[in-house]
């Protein structure tokens, strides 16, 4: 497995890029499409492999940068975070407002869509607890609250859980979260109940990916420069690949599921082999934090070629092949 | 059997005296001898004899009868026998005192001397005292002295035997005791003409003069001579058999040397005791191992001779016995009475490389470095004294004379591995290029003969090009010097991925323990636990601690006293936040040393990041400085830390010890920076108590600094630091940049709520609003400040943020009121736009009307005001007065931004209200310098101002510049603080938490505007 560069977009968005995520191919679209948002309060969308813009102006008005992107795995609709706390789910292709959504009382950080569509998640900050969305109402189904791990040390700020990530699992059964203090609270997706806390990080977790093919494994990305592998499903820590010289930003499974790609403070992306357990490769054309990277889903033209997109505060988005 | 016939005096008879029957008691025969006047020559016969039978009192006895002054009375006028006499007491004195020790040596040659003198005085052309004279000289080594003896014979008589040999051994020992190898030569050439001439002149001579001239051929280096005038001696002559020998030994060729010891064997077997044989055998028996043999040798040498040197020898051969064998204290007495045998180290040196060589291991420096210049004295160019020296200074500090004296090993062996390691060694701090060469050098040097490279070498160079930052090279040579073991397993990851579940619990050593009941070998040699550390060091810098961890845990496992390893790790888990593991680990290593600096400095500052175990950090801190005898800038610098830490302790009650802890942390951070100029934690330190000083200059300048080093190590993600820098910003009145820095930094962060209010308030309350656009994104953002502020004031009541609420609640209120007069502000900017554009509308008309001139003076004036209404509304607002036709509209509505119109108009009516203002900002600035609290509060403290400033303006604009009603607003606004305030000033009690929360809350706000001239409440309280 390697990544080889295809092409670099520098000055991409005016400011520094946090978000990146690809928007399936849809029956009216047959490829899929990078979005990205920066702190310049835009969202812009990318046609691979040039990174032509796809839209004809990008969409405006995420006050104070965009934090987080998902896209709703039709293909047809996409959501953004930014710090106003508002999750602004729009059109991707038209780019038109679908739903304004707040999560009172606090604001939003990371999000993803159910693997079926049917439901988006938001990790809800400062207010310790997993907000989730149906997605055709856009009405809140439900909050699902991270307990306090027993026995644990009350941390220094005196506050409680402060919820940074989301990830389904790709069967929908499961839903985890990460939280500033490194510990990782997964959920019975279907019963909404929560099941337990996944330890061994003890710095925030900013980033997590279930496996594509076994849908137990979860991956997750920690200020603690780790990447941890955990069996979400029976609570065990199975793996522990480091590598990275500041902490990991950002990290998404390849579709094969053979691969995680990483994004870091130390401006590298890295690749790694998940069954080795080691850095196959370290792309360093960054040179800022690398905030997100993200594999493009299956579907669509153009699908056997992998393609891995990543941005960073360097204002540029970098397209490489995956193979 | 012989007999003597002394004869009785008158008479013809005789007294026979058989000489093998002399009586015990010579008072017996001298009685005769006296009693009949024998001939003199009788009395030398019978002592003689006496002599031979090894009677020497007997022989004294009647020597010195002989030569008593009755005998020169009788015997006046028996001139030769009485000379003899003398002469042979002299001769025997002469003996005496060579093999007698020290004191008695001096009384005998005094007798010898008086012997001789009395011979002199009855003749002194004697040839045979002159002799007799010579060889006294030569047993008191008065070379010079001897040969002028012997010469006076050998004018007389050139061919005088003895003289000849007296000569010829004088010329033979100032050849061996001169320096110089030429005139050493000479004197061997003339000892052997002497010698030549000798046997020319008694061919019957005995053995010694064969000897002689053999030894003078060897000395001059005729071997095959040398050789040949040996064999021509009896084969049983001790002498030669053993000169043979050394001759054979010294071809240093297996046969050869196997010959010599035959002959050296048979010597011994001929004569036990012949001293230079015993030690030869030993020499040999040492080197097959043979130490038993070696030891019972070389006591028969000791006491079968007096002689020095033979001695030493005997005495350096069981030294060096006891030595191979270890037991270097025994060796180390006998190589000292080696030494004692010898009076200058030219004689025989080594003793003094075996003295120096035990000294060395007892680190008696002093005398190891006394003994090896010893050696120096004899061989200059000694290699292994010179390194052995060269370890000496080392060892002491003296690294400049060390890394000279190693120099000069390589300069003549430049194949010397050995002193291009050590060179390598001592240039590691100062010169890293130099040492990598010589390292390198001592590398190849071993390659190239075939021989293994130590670990240390490997790892010496592993660990210059790991602190060169050139990782590759380094794990190449960690790798070489570990070669073979588990850790490769490490290292390819076999072992490590299947281990995860323990990568995490580093103090579990669960898992070598099932390997090693697996079959699994587990060894780690000690010389290879260094580069072991050092490669796990390695794979921290490569961040790959979950190998490192595995490392260090391997040692542990096998050395659990290995303290560092302890550290390591616990700084891995410190690293991974994991604070609890992280004591644990320092626990660990603790209970190996508890005055341990480095594990006490590590505690003291996981204890400070702990909310009940920050007091006890300083105790640790202190510990671990004294420990380190203050030299320790680490345990410094977190001392200075912890006075930061507990300056801003919310606990602490008076301000007064505020400023003490901040005193006291910048003097430590500035000792620090003392001691290492590149220190840019203590430079950060400084900068913030600068910060917070509000003393910009220098802080923003330390901090830009510290910026670029920690963009360069920590890849620019403390979000402190970017709110430092958002502070500088802010200062500089780049509201943007400000912003921007701040949404950065709360990214980073996201759980610092802080951030999040200051970055909301600065957002929302300074920017400049100039266009309708800039109004209505201000509105806009105004309208998310008071949406995050109400969810900070929900959210606070769930976590503690370090803010308070109320404050949060006036911050709210503000907005709010900035929003309505922001609103009004966005309807008032629209309409001024519009009638904008319709004066200029009428404005063209009438200047279509009027005069061409006009006209344009019309627009260029249009062009100018909208240039001013962009730069600078009070120019708008003289441009204005222009229009006076538009006056009446204008007025009231295109004052874009309304609050300036009405700064101005206050300036107007109050005159100089601006440069109150201005004023008050400074004075604002010279509160600071007083300001105690952290600098996120400080933040929000600036913030206020300008909100009072904007919230009061803007309520004056509502009123439609009702000037007189500001005040009121102002005070209003300023309300919450203002009460605080004023409860200050009359001191009520309060708990401590209250006080601090007033700190954030009130302040040096805006008083300035309200009251001038009076120092605030804020600053009362902050400065007593």
């Amino acid at each position: 497995m390697k990544l080889a560069g295809l092409k670099s977009v520098d000055g991409a968005h005016e400011e520094s890029i946090w978000a990146a995520a690809w928007v399936p191919a849809a029956d009216h679209r047959p490829a899929a499409l990078l979005l990205t948002g920066a702190l310049d309060e835009t969202v812009r969308l990318w046609a691979p492999d040039d990174l032509a813009s796809a839209a004809a102006s990008p969409s405006r008005g995420h006050a104070l940068g965009v934090v987080s992107l998902a896209a709703h795995p039709a293909g047809a609709l996409a959501a953004a975070v930014s710090l106003d706390s508002y999750v602004r789910v729009f059109d991707v292709d038209s780019g038109s407002s679908v739903a304004t959504l707040e999560a009172p009382p606090s604001e939003v950080w990371g999000i993803q869509f159910h693997p079926k569509g049917s439901a988006l998640a938001a990790a809800g900050g400062g207010s310790g607890s997993v907000k989730l969305w149906d997605t055709e109402k856009w009405k809140p189904i439900t909050s699902l609250a991270v307990p306090r791990p027993e026995g644990a040390r009350p941390d220094k700020t005196g506050s409680g859980k402060f919820v940074l990530s989301v990830a389904w699992s790709p069967d929908g059964k499961l839903l985890a979260c990460g939280s500033m203090d490194g510990t990782i609270a997964v959920y019975d997706a279907v019963r909404m109940k929560f099941l337990h806390h996944l330890e061994g990080h003890h710095m925030p977790v900013r980033s997590m990916v279930f496996s594509p093919v076994d849908p137990h494994v979860l991956f997750t990305a920690s200020d603690d420069c780790h990447i941890h592998i955990y069996d979400a499903k029976e609570k065990s820590l199975i793996g522990a690949m480091s590598g990275h010289a500041s902490w990991v930003l950002s990290i998404d499974v390849s579709p094969d599921g053979m691969a995680v790609a990483t994004g870091s403070s130390d401006r590298t992306v890295r690749l790694w082999d998940i069954n080795t357990r080691a850095s196959v490769q370290t792309m360093s054309n960054h040179n800022d934090q690398v905030w997100a990277v993200a594999f493009r889903p299956p579907g669509g033209t153009g699908v056997r070629a992998g393609r891995l997109a990543s941005v960073s505060d360097d204002k540029s988005i970098t397209l490489y092949d995956y193979s | 059997m012989a007999s003597v016939y002394i004869p009785v005096q008158g008479t013809e008879e005789e007294v026979r005296v058989a000489l093998d029957q002399l009586p015990a008691d010579a008072s017996d025969i001298l009685d005769i001898l006296k009693a009949e006047q024998a001939p003199l020559h009788l009395w030398l016969i019978i002592a003689r004899e006496y002599f031979k039978q090894g009677k020497i009192d007997q022989f004294r006895q009647i020597l010195e009868e002989g030569s008593g002054p009755e005998i020169d009375e009788y015997y006046a006028d028996v001139k030769y026998e009485r000379i003899a006499i003398l002469n042979a007491l002299g001769a025997f004195h002469t003996f005496l005192g060579k093999v007698e020790r020290a004191q008695q040596k001096e009384v005998h040659f005094k007798e010898a001397t008086q012997c001789y003198n009395r011979a002199s005085r009855i003749d002194e052309t004697e040839p045979s005292t002159w002799i007799g004279r010579g060889q006294l000289c030569v047993v008191k080594h008065d070379l010079q002295m001897a040969s002028d003896s012997f010469k006076i014979v050998l004018d007389e008589d050139g061919s005088n035997f003895p003289a000849l040999l007296g000569q010829a051994s004088v010329y033979f020992l100032m050849g061996d005791s001169e320096q110089q190898h030429k005139k050493a030569l000479d004197y061997y050439r003339n000892s052997l003409d002497l010698y030549k001439r000798a046997l020319r002149a008694y061919t019957s001579c005995p053995a010694a003069v064969r000897l002689g001239i053999a030894f003078c051929r060897y000395k001059l280096g005729q071997s095959d001579k040398a050789r040949q005038a040996f064999q021509r001696l009896d084969p049983e002559n001790i002498d030669a058999l053993v000169a043979l020998a050394i001759m054979d030994l010294q071809t240093n060729e297996a046969g050869g040397i196997r010959r010599g010891m035959e002959k050296m064997r048979r010597a011994f077997e001929i004569y036990p005791y012949c001293t230079l044989a015993l030690n030869h055998l030993a020499n040999h028996y040492f080197f097959t191992g043979q130490h038993f043999v070696v030891e019972q040798l070389t006591e028969t040498a000791l006491s079968s001779s007096n002689h020095g040197l033979l001695k030493s020898h005997a005495f350096y051969n069981l030294a060096r016995s006891y030595h191979s064998k270890g037991d270097i204290e025994t060796a180390g007495r006998y190589y000292m009475a080696s030494v004692n045998e010898i009076s200058k180290p030219q004689d025989f040196v080594l003793p003094f490389f075996g003295l120096g060589q035990i000294q060395l291991k007892f680190a008696d420096y002093k005398s190891s470095l006394a003994s090896f210049e010893k050696v120096l004295e004899v061989h200059p160019e000694n290699c292994e004294s010179l390194k052995a020296i060269g370890h000496i200074y080392a060892k002491s500090g003296e690294n400049d004379k060390a890394i000279e004296t190693f120099k000069k090993v390589t300069r003549i062996d430049p194949k010397d591995h050995q002193a291009f390691m050590e060179l390598g060694e001592l240039l590691v701090q100062s010169d890293w290029a130099t040492a990598m060469e010589y390292l390198k050098t001592a590398r190849n040097l071993l390659k190239k003969a075939g021989e293994k490279i130590p670990i240390e070498l490997l790892n010496g160079i592993g660990l210059l090009h790991f602190e060169k930052g050139e990782l590759e090279m380094a794990e190449q040579s960690f790798k070489e010097a570990l070669g073979d073991g588990f850790w490769v397993s490490i290292i390819d990851g076999s072992v490590g991925s299947s281990v995860v579940n323990w990568s995490i619990q580093y103090r579990d050593q669960s898992f070598f323990q099932q390997l090693e009941e697996e079959g699994t070998p587990l060894e780690l040699p000690w010389d290879k636990v260094t580069t072991l550390f050092n490669y796990a060091r390695l794979f921290e810098e490569l961040h790959d601690t979950v190998k490192a961890s595995l490392f260090y845990r391997l040692i542990i496992f096998k050395y659990p006293d290995y303290i560092d390893t302890y550290l390591r790790l616990a700084a891995i888990a410190k690293e991974k936040n994991n604070l609890q593991l992280s004591i644990e680990l320092i626990g660990d290593a603790l209970k190996i040393d508890d005055k341990y600096p480095n594990a006490l400095s590590m505690l003291g500052s996981l204890e400070l990041q702990g909310d009940e175990t920050w007091l006890t950090a300083k105790e640790h801190f202190r510990e671990a400085k004294d420990a380190s005898e203050g030299k320790d800038t680490y345990s410094m610098l977190q001392l200075g830390n912890w006075n930061y830490f507990a300056a801003n302790r919310p606990e602490k009650k008076a301000p007064k010890f505020e400023a003490t802890h901040r005193e006291k942390a910048k003097e430590l951070y500035s000792n620090v920076l003392k001691q290492h100029h590149g220190n840019m934690f203590a430079a950060n330190g400084i900068g913030i108590l600068y910060a917070e000083k509000a003393q910009w200059d220098i802080a923003k300048e330390l901090f830009t600094q510290y910026q670029n080093c920690l963009r360069k190590f920590f890849y620019n993600t403390d979000a402190t630091i970017l709110l430092y820098l958002a502070r500088t910003h802010y200062e500089a009145e780049q509201w943007q940049d400000c912003r921007k820095t701040l949404l950065r930094a709360i990214h980073l962060a996201p759980s610092n709520y802080l951030l999040r209010f200051n970055k909301f308030s600065a957002s929302t309350l300074q920017k400049t609003k100039r266009t309708v656009d800039e109004v209505r994104a201000t509105v806009s953002e105004l309208q998310n400040a008071i949406r995050v502020f109400s969810l900070l004031s929900v959210a606070s009541t769930y976590h503690s943020h370090g803010f308070d609420e109320r404050k949060i609640e006036t911050h709210i209120e503000y907005c709010k009121h900035l929003l309505d007069a922001a609103k009004v502000h966005r309807d008032a900017a629209e309409q001024a736009e519009q009638q904008n554009k319709q004066k200029m509308e009428v404005a063209r008309q009438i200047a279509l009307a009027d005069e061409a001139r006009r006209k344009a003076e019309e627009q260029r004036k249009a062009q100018l005001e909208r240039r001013k209404q962009e730069d600078e509304l009070k120019q708008v607002m003289q441009q204005e007065q222009h229009f006076e036709r538009v006056k009446e509209q204008w007025k009231t509505s295109s004052n874009t931004p309304g609050k300036r119109k009405d700064r101005s108009k206050h300036e107007d009516e109050e005159g100089g209200g601006e440069k109150r203002r201005k004023k008050g900002g400074r004075r604002r600035k010279d509160q600071k310098t007083k300001a105690h609290y952290g600098e996120e509060e400080e933040d929000e403290y600036r913030d206020e101002p300008e909100a009072e400033d904007d919230y009061a303006n803007t309520a004056r604009s509502n009123d439609g510049g009702d000037s007189e009603k500001a005040p009121g607003h102002l005070l209003a606004a300023a309300g919450l603080e203002d009460s605080d305030a004023e409860e200050d000033d009359m001191g009520h009690p309060q708990s401590a938490i209250e006080r601090k929360r007033r700190a954030w809350s009130e302040s040096e706000d805006d008083e300035p505007v309200q009251r001038p001239v009076q120092p605030s409440a804020g600053e009362n309280d902050l400065s007593d």
